[in-house]
């Protein structure tokens, strides 16, 4: 997947997660971000899952800001599908 | 229990007074006097039965006027609204600013924005986005010099443009003391721009070893953290002296350390009350922070006359009326020749028909 502008999805709110997604150049690896109200008990989970869905979707060179406020694994992986895919401009037929 | 799915967003018309009013009329008991001048982009939060659960607005790339009816603060609605804006605001900017009161520090630490620097008890200002004052330190640690000098001075200037006085102040630093960081402001508020007043002040310090030039960034007297600064006004508010603190805060808490900075040199204020109320702030603030601050007498045209100082208004007063020789007075050489490289015609047009304070 190739990330074309910057994008966000999710939101502010308890029990979600706000993704910031920012395309880098080639080669500048993964810089994530991440901050978690629950960082001490699940910040390497997170870390790992947000890796693993990064390796789906063959995306090495990426920003995140990751602002999480308690989002449950599945909520944490479709927020950032939906983020790079906004970034990549693949995303139809819901909100910008 | 409230569910966030309750809630509805409308963009309302702010050229329309029914709308405006309408925001106005929410937010007054809750101690706010919406102007809608002052905002280009606002929301409204509906509930299903048509209440207003709360209100947000923004000018740029700053949040302003986000309040929600106390009734709906259990709900999540105060993260809806900030959620929305900050989006709105993403769209064009690196970064979004909230200026509040320190009240509401922990509401917007809580929701992931990042604490800047509090001018108690009136203002605070947080940031959130793809960049942060973090970029601007790391900025600063390129700038930074590798010398050990103990002996080290700032200077902030806007350079609108850059007088014989800018370069007297910096001259009388840069003799003081072993090095000078001259931050220019970097908000595109002047006549002049950040390119072409950054590049006046750079070719008339060249001749001073000791002297490195930074960019201001969001932080030293910007659009961001010190609005009023760029706004005419005769008679300067509490807001505009809060400001003027928070400015002086953040430089204190985030720049003065990375540099290792003692003093700060400034000119007398002659006409300009906001100008006037810095630097009183500065004299307030900065001896506590282990700053010395150093006011220097503004330089004089001809000796003895009162009244006859260098100001960069003067300047522009003077290219407005086409006064070549008042111009060869009170510009150095470097900034003459540097004005009859660039089109001026544009500049001066701007003069004629925009009164700017700065």
């Amino acid at each position: 997947m190739e990330l074309k502008t910057k994008a966000q999805a999710g939101s502010f709110e308890s029990s979600d997660v706000l993704i910031l997604v920012e395309p880098v150049e080639k080669g500048a690896g993964r810089i994530i971000e991440l901050k978690s109200i629950v960082m001490q008990q699940f910040g390497d989970d997170l870390l790992g899952q947000i890796h693993a869905n990064l390796d789906d979707f063959k995306i090495d060179d990426v920003r995140l800001i990751i602002n999480d406020k308690g989002a449950l694994p599945p909520t944490v992986s479709a927020r950032l599908e939906t983020a790079l895919k906004r970034a990549a401009q693949l995303q139809s037929g819901t909100l910008k | 229990m409230i569910e966030n799915s309750d809630f509805r967003i409308e963009e309302p018309d702010l050229s329309s007074k029914y709308d405006v009013d309408l925001i106005r009329r929410f937010l007054s008991p809750l101690g706010f006097y919406f102007d809608e001048s002052l905002v280009e982009y606002s929301v409204i939060l509906y509930n299903l039965n048509d209440d207003i659960v709360g209100v947000g607005s923004c000018l740029g790339k700053i949040l302003k006027y986000v309040a929600v009816a106390p009734r709906f603060r259990e709900s999540g609605a105060f993260a809806h609204i900030v959620t929305h804006l900050t989006e709105h605001v993403m769209n064009h900017y690196q970064q979004a600013f909230v200026f509040t009161r320190p009240d509401n520090i922990l509401r917007f630490e809580g929701l992931g924005y990042r604490h800047i620097a509090s001018a108690q008890p009136l203002i605070s200002v947080f940031e959130f986005g793809y960049k942060d004052i973090n970029d601007y330190k790391k900025y600063l640690g390129t700038i930074r010099s590798t010398g050990g000098e103990k002996q080290v001075a700032a200077i902030v200037m806007n350079g609108n443009p850059f007088t014989l006085g800018h370069q007297y102040l910096i001259e009388k630093a840069a003799v003081e003391n072993e090095l000078v960081y001259v931050f220019v402001v970097e908000t595109e508020k002047s006549v002049f721009k950040f390119g072409d007043r950054y590049e006046m002040i750079r070719r008339g310090t060249r001749h001073l070893p000791n002297v490195r030039l930074v960019k201001g960034g969001e932080y030293v007297v910007s659009c961001a953290t010190f609005p009023n600064y760029f706004l005419k006004n005769e008679t300067p508010d509490m807001v505009t002296q809060k400001q003027a603190e928070l400015d002086i805060q953040i430089f204190c808490k985030h720049i003065v350390p990375k540099l290792g900075i003692c003093k700060r040199y400034v000119g007398t204020e002659n006409y300009c009350a906001t100008t006037q109320l810095y630097n009183q702030a500065m004299k307030t603030i900065l001896p506590f922070k282990g700053v010395e601050l150093i006011e220097v007498e503004r330089k004089q045209l001809t000796e003895g006359v009162a009244g006859d100082f260098i100001s960069a208004s003067k300047v522009r007063q003077a290219i407005k009326n086409d006064d070549a020789q008042r111009l060869n007075q009170l510009l150095p050489q470097s900034t003459i020749e540097y004005l009859k490289e660039m089109n001026l015609s544009a500049i001066e047009q701007q003069l004629k028909t925009a009164d700017l304070r700065h």
